[in-house]
């Protein structure tokens, strides 16, 4: 209890220090790796604890974000009311397309969930009546919070980062109940998981709703951070970069997403120094994290810490905080 | 009818490339079990060591598409010894994103030698056509379906008449036991990703001459490649030629009868479809884990 209070503090401590330090453009990209943020502790609940790859998250992100640019422009709907329905709405629409989709495993369901991303991206690039098509929604109206337009990137983040920090308490607090366990245990074993009377189905299917409402939450945030959305803001590829997060992060932990989401959003910045070659560089570091820390970021900080509490059993402690990962399925 | 001739012609074509891509992502798969996210961008890599051999380094026709095919081969090698050796012990979703990782290194590397600007690749039937029924047809499509065909009986002969492709089907069957039985495993599975390289490669010079050759066309193949796999039957040889042929035909007919807008549509809906119905494919085995 004590650690994950000092973990929130320093997350905050740090976010509003750097919040009032770095420049304009730094400020951008902290606004867009806790919107990232937002959307991997999400899929931390459909791949971190309940197991299910999912390759599609970006589309419900560009779901909600869709229902809130349009209610707001067309309906002139305040974004606030709106998100009600964009992240509500995109909940259920995961339900119930998970409830056929996740019968399938490994890699059937990680192709299913990418066919179903690259089919939202073709349907929002054509259905122009609705969507704008290549064109986008522009003009999303910001957000006020009391009164006061919080327009600037700071005062975004601020926001932003109070999201983040209550999201991921929910998160936790939902990882420590019966229902996180149940994810856990559906992850690691289905059968003895059913034998020990979870529903299997309901479970994943809760999993996957849930890790698409944070999904829309995250979308909701950046159609009222960019102002304006277009079909590529969502496509396949972003959806690989949140699974990339949380891998790189160390899956199954919510300071991992959080980490992965910043470390990923800032690598292809810090790397531009070397010119116009920094994207394949790129593609060669993130090979080289998952060959040298499997675990990520996070399974290497607390295999560490373990290892220093009890230097007997640090094997198995380190091994069996990833056991979901070890297998392969 | 005339159209029809012309756009089933095209369809077949398109669906040869699709069908080869597939072919090189499931020799890979069934051998070494590794979902090649990277396996459009290496249909690029063909597309672009021809680009190399036959403009760049100007060589005659025979030759150029010798050399470039030689260099996928070496290109699968360097794959199997960089990529797929320190990730065969990781999870799937570690494989997925490493291979994604590697691609876009490919894709990134490509646009730094050969840059943005897209290459038209020459055929040897450049500007030909002949009448087939009424219809005008490119000589060039047709010869992409017979050499796609010619591909596919040598790929046979090579995996039922070979010592080298039997052993290759046994350690698809079962590592452990084609280890056992004292085949060279690791040499095999290096072979495979040869295999699936060079067949992509084929693929990536038929399709230099239909599509103008550019550094980002390996997503969109990798995605019609993955469709075609999973309505064939994850796995399948004939499946995937099945599929491929499949996914050419929908997006060249759909987009003529149906919507031009929308006939991506087809291809990835009825892929979720096959998954929920039947997630085995045509050709697949229904098999407990892979439901």
């Amino acid at each position: 209890m004590a650690s994950r209070a000092l973990a929130l503090l320093a997350f905050l401590g740090v976010g509003f220090a750097l919040s009032m330090s770095v420049s304009e453009y730094s400020l951008r990209l902290l606004n867009l790796a806790a919107i990232s943020a937002v959307a991997v502790i999400g899929l931390n609940f459909a791949f971190g604890y309940a197991g299910l790859i999912s390759l599609g998250h970006a589309a419900f992100m560009g779901l909600g974000a869709y229902i809130l640019a349009l209610l707001t422009t067309r309906a002139g709907w305040s974004p606030w009311l709106a998100a009600a329905p964009a992240v509500l709405g995109t909940g259920l629409a995961a339900a119930l397309i998970g409830l056929p989709l996740l019968r399938l495993k490994g890699h059937y369901l990680a192709l299913a969930t990418l066919g179903l991303n690259v089919s939202f991206g073709i349907v929002a690039a054509n259905w122009i009546e609705v969507t704008g098509g290549t064109n986008g929604v522009a003009r999303i109206p910001g957000l006020a919070l009391f009164g006061h337009a919080l327009d600037g990137e700071r005062a975004f983040l601020w926001l932003a980062l109070a999201v983040v920090a209550i999201l991921a308490i929910l998160a936790s607090a939902l990882q420590r109940s019966r229902h996180g366990r149940a994810m856990m245990a559906v992850r690691d074993d289905e059968t003895a998981a059913a034998m020990s009377g979870v529903n299997v189905t309901a479970v994943k299917v809760a999993a996957f709703a849930l890790s698409a409402v944070y999904a829309a939450i995250a979308g909701c945030l950046f159609a009222a951070h960019v102002r304006f959305i277009s079909p590529d803001d969502f496509n396949f590829a972003h959806s690989i970069t949140f699974l990339s997060m949380l891998i790189v992060g160390g899956e199954g932990t919510i300071a991992g997403a959080i980490i992965g989401a910043a470390l990923l959003t800032f690598l292809p910045e810090w790397l531009r120094g070397l010119g116009e070659s920094y994207l394949a560089f790129f593609g060669l570091m993130m090979l080289a994290i998952l060959i040298f820390m499997p675990r990520g970021i996070m399974g290497l900080a607390l295999g560490l810490a373990a290892r220093r509490r009890r230097p007997a059993q640090s094997h198995t402690q380190a091994t069996s905080a990833v056991a979901g990962k070890a297998v392969r399925p | 009818m005339a159209d029809l001739i012309q756009l089933m012609t095209n369809g077949l074509a398109l669906g040869s490339v699709y069908a080869l891509a597939a072919i090189g992502f499931v020799i890979v798969y069934s051998a070494t079990g590794v979902v090649n996210f990277a396996a459009g961008q290496f249909v690029m890599v063909g597309t672009f060591a021809g680009v190399a051999t036959l403009l760049n380094a100007g060589l005659p026709m025979p030759i150029g598409y010798a050399g470039a095919l030689v260099a996928m081969a070496l290109f699968g090698a360097l794959f199997y010894l960089v990529v797929y050796l320190p990730l065969r012990a990781s999870p799937i979703v570690t494989v997925i994103i490493g291979t994604v990782a590697i691609g876009i290194t490919l894709q990134n590397a490509a646009l730094l030698t050969f840059g943005s600007w897209p290459f038209r690749l020459p055929s040897p039937f450049e500007g030909m056509m002949i009448e087939l029924a009424g219809a005008v047809v490119s000589v060039h499509a047709l010869a992409v379906v017979v050499a796609t065909a010619v591909m596919i009986g040598l790929l046979w002969l090579l995996l039922h008449r070979t010592v080298i492709g039997v052993a290759m089907r046994a350690v698809a069957q079962d590592v452990k036991a084609a280890r056992l039985m004292g085949l060279r495993v690791q040499g095999l599975l290096a072979f495979s990703w040869i295999l699936g390289a060079v067949m992509a490669g084929v693929a990536g010079l038929m399709l230099g001459p239909m599509w103008f050759a550019d550094v980002n066309m390996g997503d969109p193949i990798a995605l019609k490649a993955f469709a075609a796999t999973v309505i064939g039957g994850f796995g399948s040889l004939p499946g995937a030629i099945a599929g491929g042929f499949f996914v050419g035909l929908a997006e060249v007919l759909g987009a003529s009868y149906i919507s031009s807008a929308y006939k991506d549509l087809i291809a990835f809906g009825v892929m979720i479809l096959f998954l929920l119905v039947r997630p085995q494919g045509i050709f697949g085995e229904p098999i407990q884990d892979r439901g």
